[in-house]
């Protein structure tokens, strides 16, 4: 699990990364790994490179049509660490003010 | 991405009663969880919200607690995971300069991490509720 989640966040700390993955999400469609190695104007080599790590971390998959190589987005592994930030933003944004209550009605 | 939330508060009170109420089981039990709670380092603690509403226990060990500056883990019942909760203060004049930071959510195994969310997110809001209806009648009681 831990492994997991280190896994993401290698794959996020790359600028490169994230424009690869933030395209595919937004355009929402398969792209093949020619047409992303065009986009972003790096080697092919590169690009399949960048794609490996997003592909261990669950981020992407890829399937194979003829000779190309296509690559959808599969973001849900960042949504539910982000959840649990949501979460935890909410909780402890209560918590503050429910002590502030608390200082404010006490005595001394 | 990021694995920790942090959070900054300017409250308008002296920083020793800032400190007692989150460092003393009995004010922390008040106004945030039901505590079995000791400000000493290497001290297991066990947080309770009532179970018939659905919330959590939550249990750690105290890791630093010097005034003004409380580190503890923090793990919710069920989960396994460790994360770790610090409050510092900061006098200013009369008033106290809270920081909280809470970091190690990037811990939560991403698989489960909807279904928790799900279920504990309700927990919690009916805790906050109950926590606020308690402090209306302490305060109108006293």
């Amino acid at each position: 699990m831990q492994d997991k989640i280190d896994k993401i966040f290698k794959a996020i700390a790359d600028p490169t990364r994230r424009e690869i993955l933030h395209a595919l999400v937004v355009a929402s469609v398969a792209l093949p790994i020619t047409d992303i190695s065009a986009k972003f104007d790096i080697s092919r080599q590169g690009v399949t490179k960048h794609i490996r790590i997003l592909e261990e971390a669950e981020l992407v998959e890829i399937t194979k049509k003829g000779r190309e190589r296509i690559v959808f987005a599969n973001p849900s592994s960042l949504k539910t660490v982000s959840e649990w930030l949501q979460f935890y933003e909410q909780f402890w944004d209560g918590s503050i003010k429910g002590l502030v209550d608390y200082l404010d009605n006490k005595e001394g | 991405m990021k694995d920790m939330i942090t959070k900054e508060e300017m409250i308008n009170h002296p920083v020793d009663k800032v400190w007692n109420a989150i460092s003393k089981a009995e004010e922390i039990s008040t106004w945030f969880i039901q505590a079995d709670f000791k400000a000493e380092v290497g001290t297991p603690y066990t947080f309770t919200a009532s179970e018939d509403k659905g919330c959590m226990k939550i249990t750690g060990v105290v890791k630093e607690a010097n005034p003004y500056t409380l580190v503890y883990t923090w793990i919710v019942e069920n989960t396994d995971v460790e994360t770790t909760v610090k409050w510092r203060l900061e006098a200013e004049g009369e008033n106290t300069k809270l920081y909280l930071e809470h970091s190690g959510i990037a811990n939560y195994p991403g698989e489960s991490a909807v279904k928790m969310f799900e279920s504990f997110s309700g927990g919690w809001a009916q805790c906050v509720d109950q926590l606020q209806s308690y402090l209306t009648k302490a305060i109108h009681a006293g």
